[in-house]
């Protein structure tokens, strides 16, 4: 039976599997430039550096990551072409009647679906693990600059690709074994995953736990929020209300420096009632928090998904 | 000994539609049975029953005392099923096919697989997609049979091949049947292609049983009566009327009957298997011209 599963979702393992392997070889040696850029140019003695000259080593580190860098957030769609990929055999052989030839062997159906969801759900764990591993890896000294709690690295490190997968494994079966036509079906939970996704990547994460938030003097040292994920920052009153902006307003406040720099007057802003700074805030050190809520948030799904897939089958007919 | 296959009343419904509805038959071990019916009588569903397949709405299918469904475990490795648009997976190659029925059960007999494969001069390499209708065919039977089941259902297993095909696979099968005594029960819509091979037959139509037998018996019990009209009362007190058509005083009935016809009034003729099939099929549109009617 064993064979059987991985013979039928032969195709989808191996192209995942190339694709981790094309991947792993862009970004091994990407990495590994990176990681010695790092070590080399002093990027470390920056991070809490508030120099001029830091300030310009970050941003050419930042540049090292190069192209790679804009390609990154795209990846995060790779667990759910995984995911709805590994599903497709199983709507294959539901839309063709193939699960009837199988079923009318010497195995029952119960061990028929178990092996079947077993195998694929292994491939995809096992694939999308490898890429998180991998870009963990790859970014770990972008993190230790610029944070992993903004969208694109949360979405890639850690665990929640596992939850990513199995999300998008469950949807394809879901939708699959009610619709029954492989083509549609993939392409409509690929499609869901991905609003999904939005939803979550755009509204519902920053809401798992109550934001940290802080207001401070115009010109006074703020807190370092450079490896946390900064929801809303900007000018605001006392009370921290952000000041809404007013162009008019923050152009007559403007005024330019002695290199060209435009600063903000900030007796001007006083005047106006905005001399204050407000930023609200998920602390880098609530990453894995988030990560485990986000993880079993769209494992869970995703398991029920597939358990309502195997109900479906199991009492067809 | 429980009999091959055997059903109680068996029914299934699909909506408010009754597939198959009452059906009670007993299938005997050893028997080469054919299933007969028109489109949509309820063939597809009874082996589908039979094999586990569907799950009855009503009454009880057995397959060697054994419920297909709660037991199948124990069940399915006894039955051999061929579905009627011969399912296989596209892509794997004839040989790959094989290994599949050699994975999947435990009895597997790969080198009668081969065997037959070789002589049907069936490229093993071959992916499955390019083969012919019939070469097709011939791998699912060679599954179903290499499974080496004690029943083989085949459901509508000619109707897609051209008839050369048709007796290539029906030889194929009467040797299977010679070679070890398994049960056969074939299914399909024309009597003629199965006549050859078959000594059970059983007729459904509308999805009730109609007619369940020894072919031997049937033919010898059958016989088409012309007579007065007056008395065909008397005849259907002694005999079971399957049939009846009046012209003026002149009374043709269609009789399954008990014991020796003999009766001055009355001429006898015999009947073949083909015009009593045709009598009972007939006798079924009858009724549903009726119902319509009515």
């Amino acid at each position: 039976m064993i064979w059987l599963s991985w013979r039928q979702q032969r195709t989808e393992a191996v192209l995942s599997a190339a694709m981790v392997v094309l991947l792993a070889a862009l970004f091994i040696p990407a990495g590994i430039h990176l990681a010695s850029y790092y070590d080399h140019h002093g990027v470390a003695r920056c991070i809490s550096g508030k120099t001029l000259a830091c300030g310009e080593t970050l941003a050419a580190f930042g540049d090292r990551a190069g192209i790679l860098r804009s390609v990154v957030p795209w990846l995060t769609l790779l667990p759910g072409l995984i995911g709805v990929a590994l599903a497709a055999p199983i709507i294959l052989d539901l839309e063709g009647g193939t699960y009837r030839l199988a079923w009318t062997q010497s195995v029952t159906r119960g061990r028929w679906i178990a092996t079947r969801l077993g195998l694929s759900i292994f491939t995809a764990l096992a694939a999308a693990g490898l890429l998180a591993v991998l870009f963990t890896w790859y970014r770990r000294p972008l993190d230790h600059v610029f944070g992993r709690f903004d969208g694109t690295s949360f979405d890639l490190e850690g665990t929640v690709s596992l939850g990513y997968v199995l999300f998008a494994l469950g949807l394809g079966l879901a939708i699959g074994v009610l619709w029954r036509r492989t083509a549609p079906a993939v392409i409509a939970s690929f499609l869901a995953y991905v609003a999904c996704r939005l939803f979550v990547d755009g509204w519902l994460r920053q809401r798992f736990v109550t934001p940290l938030s802080a207001t401070w003097k115009g010109n006074a040292p703020g807190p370092n929020l450079n490896t946390d994920w900064v929801l809303s920052s900007g000018i605001s009153d006392r009370a921290g209300h952000l000041f809404a902006g007013n162009f008019q307003i923050l152009q007559a406040c403007g005024r330019v420096g002695a290199r060209g720099t435009k600063a903000l007057n900030g007796q001007c802003l006083a005047r106006h009632g905005a001399g204050y700074n407000h930023a609200v805030w998920q602390p880098a050190s609530r990453f894995w928090e988030f990560q485990g809520i986000e993880t079993a948030l769209f494992a869970g799904v995703g398991l029920l998904l597939i358990a309502f897939a195997a109900w479906r089958v199991l009492a067809s007919d | 000994m429980s009999a091959a296959l055997e059903s109680r009343g068996l029914g299934r419904r699909y909506g408010s539609q009754w597939a198959l509805q009452g059906c009670t038959l007993e299938i005997p071990r050893g028997t080469v049975t054919a299933l007969v019916g028109p489109n949509g009588a309820g063939k597809t569903t009874l082996l589908r029953l039979a094999v586990g397949l569907t799950r009855p709405s009503a009454g009880s299918v057995r397959v060697f005392g054994l419920d297909p469904r709660a037991q199948a475990a124990e069940a399915l490795p006894r039955v051999g099923f061929l579905a009627q648009e011969h399912p296989l997976y596209g892509g794997f190659t004839v040989e790959e096919m094989l290994r599949f029925g050699g994975k999947l059960n435990p009895g597997w007999d790969d080198q009668a697989a081969r065997d037959r494969m070789a002589a049907l001069d069936l490229p093993l390499k071959k992916k499955v997609r390019s083969l012919s209708g019939g070469q097709r065919a011939q791998v699912a039977l060679t599954l179903a049979l290499a499974k080496r089941p004690e029943l083989l259902l085949l459901d509508e297993p000619v109707a897609s091949l051209d008839p050369l095909a048709r007796r290539e696979f029906l030889q194929s099968v009467v040797e299977a049947v010679a070679e070890r005594e398994i049960t056969v029960v074939l299914s399909s819509h024309i009597l003629a292609d199965l006549e050859r091979v078959c000594d059970h037959l059983v007729i459904l139509a509308h999805g009730r049983t109609q007619l369940v037998g020894e072919i031997e018996e049937i033919v010898a019990s059958h016989r088409l009566l012309t007579g007065p009209r007056d008395e065909a009362e008397d005849v259907s007190r002694m005999h079971e009327v399957v049939r009846a058509s009046h012209v003026e005083r002149q009374t043709t009935l269609l009789v399954r009957a008990n014991g020796h016809v003999y009766d001055s009034h009355w001429t006898v003729h015999e009947l073949d298997l083909e015009e009593i099939v045709l009598a009972y099929l007939g006798q079924d549109a009858e009724r549903r011209r009726e119902a319509v009617l009515s």
